[in-house]
């Protein structure tokens, strides 16, 4: 499976879900798709799940997010890929990829950093394109401040 | 029709208790004053004894009176607070929020202390204070500290405190029962919101806002049982809203929770607020408590901690931990509507927007709309202040004077 195809999946995600095309993230995921958000909190020394899905949660979530007051700021993510481990026998890749998530203000238009951390992707060869298997979203930071409905 | 300047600033055609002058959330002044009036004698909750469950271990903890604490438990297991100062040179003793120190070691020159508070090493002690000075009137300072209510840690700055059982009264009689086991801290998060503290613990005393929340809509407000549900009062300005039936499977992609909590009613729910800024919610499968520590007149931040069972099972956890998150973690659909909206309050009642009043004035017989339990807080307030939250200046005296 040629590197770049994989790099560009990865990529795509985070365009994707900038975009709010929740659909079109969907459909980069395998049918097997897991998704989290951890943390790791020094303060009471345990690592926490923030959010967890199969693939149909994730769409349900989507589903029922316009029905929910939310923060309208828009987020970017910003993704490099760090490591990238391929293992043949599975036909899988792991990757690793530094992520910041930026927050634009919809009033008057300031950016700010909002969260940094890892994504830790699974990613399925078996098929004509990559898709993901698994995303586990590690955060560093852990004050969210208001929070925010749509996944990382 | 709308109303001009003047019909802006009239009082509100209500019964002086329901209603509040909306600067007592802006004033730098009046919040110095809460601090010392209110934060520095009362008791507050620092963190749960599941964080220090071995010897040694200690959690800090920033007291809401402004002064930064320890919490260590000691070699006879017993769990004590001090003031996170050296006093040698002031400075900050233990750095991390969490960790274990059978000494207590000041980084700058040394100085260690046990976890009694007794210091136990001055670096060249004789050399430099020869006779005048030692290690016995080098102590740290110790915070009236107690277990309870659900293993938590509570403390007191005010050596002169009543006990914590006085202050909380009858309050927690109806959720005692259920936290009357071992108890365990699984969520840990903090949110810090440029709005004032009072105005979340508003948030978590009425339930009138539940027009916010689609999630409790849904499972609550349209169920049998929601408006049947009580907020009572007690001393000291505590609430207590009663339990329903929540039926989560009317949220799309939610379901029942199956794994409860023991003597809970399915789908029950008991939330307790108590004064000045702590909230039990017990919501079925998951504890959670709120500790507001007000950084400002403007700023809040709000530690949210989730609480299971200690004998949970990781399958019984895994599920608890799920529906925590599901309305109240970071990303939870409930927690992030409530935290926009005191964000809204606090952008709308910032100093110089003119703001003027806050109205508390639904009476639906005490039960889940009524605004009573807002109204109760405040009269607490006005007690410990000696100010009217309603004329906090006495300007209404003065101006019938002139």
């Amino acid at each position: 499976m040629d590197r770049n195809a994989i790099q560009e999946t990865i990529y795509e995600s985070c365009l994707l879900l900038d975009d709010k095309n929740f659909n079109g993230f969907l459909d980069l995921c395998d049918d097997g798709f897991r998704y989290s958000v951890t943390a790791h909190s020094p303060e009471i020394r345990k690592d926490m799940t923030w959010l967890d899905h199969d693939k149909k949660g994730m769409q349900t979530l989507f589903t029922q997010l316009p029905r929910h007051n939310s923060d309208h700021s828009p987020i970017t993510r910003h993704a490099t890929v760090y490591k990238m481990r391929i293992d043949e026998s599975k036909n899988e890749a792991n990757v690793v990829s530094a992520v910041q998530i930026y927050k634009t203000d919809l009033d008057g238009g300031a950016t700010t950093l909002f969260a940094v951390g890892k994504y830790v992707d699974t990613i399925k060869l078996n098929g004509s394109k990559p898709k993901l298997a698994k995303r586990v979203v590690k955060l560093d930071t852990r004050m969210l401040g208001i929070g925010y409905h749509i996944p990382f | 029709m709308s109303k001009n300047a003047a019909q802006w600033h009239e009082p509100p055609k209500f019964p002086t208790s329901h209603y509040v002058d909306s600067r007592i959330y802006t004033d730098h002044a009046l919040f110095e004053e809460e601090r010392q009036k209110i934060f520095n004698k009362t008791w507050y909750i620092a963190c749960h004894e599941s964080e220090i469950p071995n010897q040694y271990d200690y959690r800090t903890f920033q007291h809401p009176g402004g002064t930064p604490l320890i919490i260590v438990r000691g070699e006879d297991m017993k769990v004590r607070t001090f003031y996170n100062i050296c006093p040698h040179r002031g400075n900050t003793l233990l750095y991390d929020p969490s960790g274990s120190a059978k000494r207590i070691t000041c980084i700058f020159h040394a100085w260690s202390f046990d976890a009694q508070g007794n210091c136990t090493d001055i670096s060249r002690e004789e050399q430099g204070y020869q006779k005048r000075f030692c290690k016995a009137d080098a102590s740290l300072r110790e915070v009236k500290t107690e277990v309870g209510y659900g293993g938590f840690v509570w403390v007191n700055v005010d050596d002169n405190c009543e006990p914590l059982a006085k202050f909380v009264g009858q309050a927690m009689s109806e959720l005692e029962p259920y936290i009357n086991m071992p108890l365990e801290v699984f969520h840990y998060h903090r949110a810090i919101v440029d709005t004032n503290f009072k105005l979340w613990h508003d948030t978590n005393s009425e339930f009138y806002h539940d027009y916010m929340h689609y999630f409790n809509r849904v499972t609550g407000m349209m169920q049998p049982g929601y408006f049947d549900r009580k907020c009572v009062g007690y001393d000291n300005g505590h609430v207590l809203v009663g339990s329903m039936e929540i039926k989560y499977d009317a949220y799309a992609g939610s379901k029942e929770r199956g794994i409860g909590w023991p003597g809970l009613a399915q789908g029950g729910w008991i939330l307790i607020d108590l004064f000045p800024g702590l909230t039990y919610n017990l919501r079925t499968s998951v504890l959670r408590m709120d500790t507001m520590i007000p950084l400002g007149p403007t700023k809040v931040m709000i530690e949210y901690r989730g609480l299971g069972l200690k004998s949970d099972t990781p399958e019984q956890r895994a599920q608890r931990i799920y529906d925590h998150n599901t309305i109240w973690g970071p990303f939870g659909r409930n927690l992030h509507e409530d935290l926009l909206g005191v964000h809204g309050q606090g952008m709308a009642m910032r100093k110089g927007t003119d703001s003027r009043w806050v109205i508390q004035g639904r009476e639906e017989n005490s039960t889940i709309h009524d605004e009573v339990g807002m109204r109760h807080y405040y009269a607490e307030w006005s007690k410990r202040m000696g100010r009217k939250s309603f004329d906090p200046y006495n300007e209404r005296r003065v101006s019938a004077a002139a």
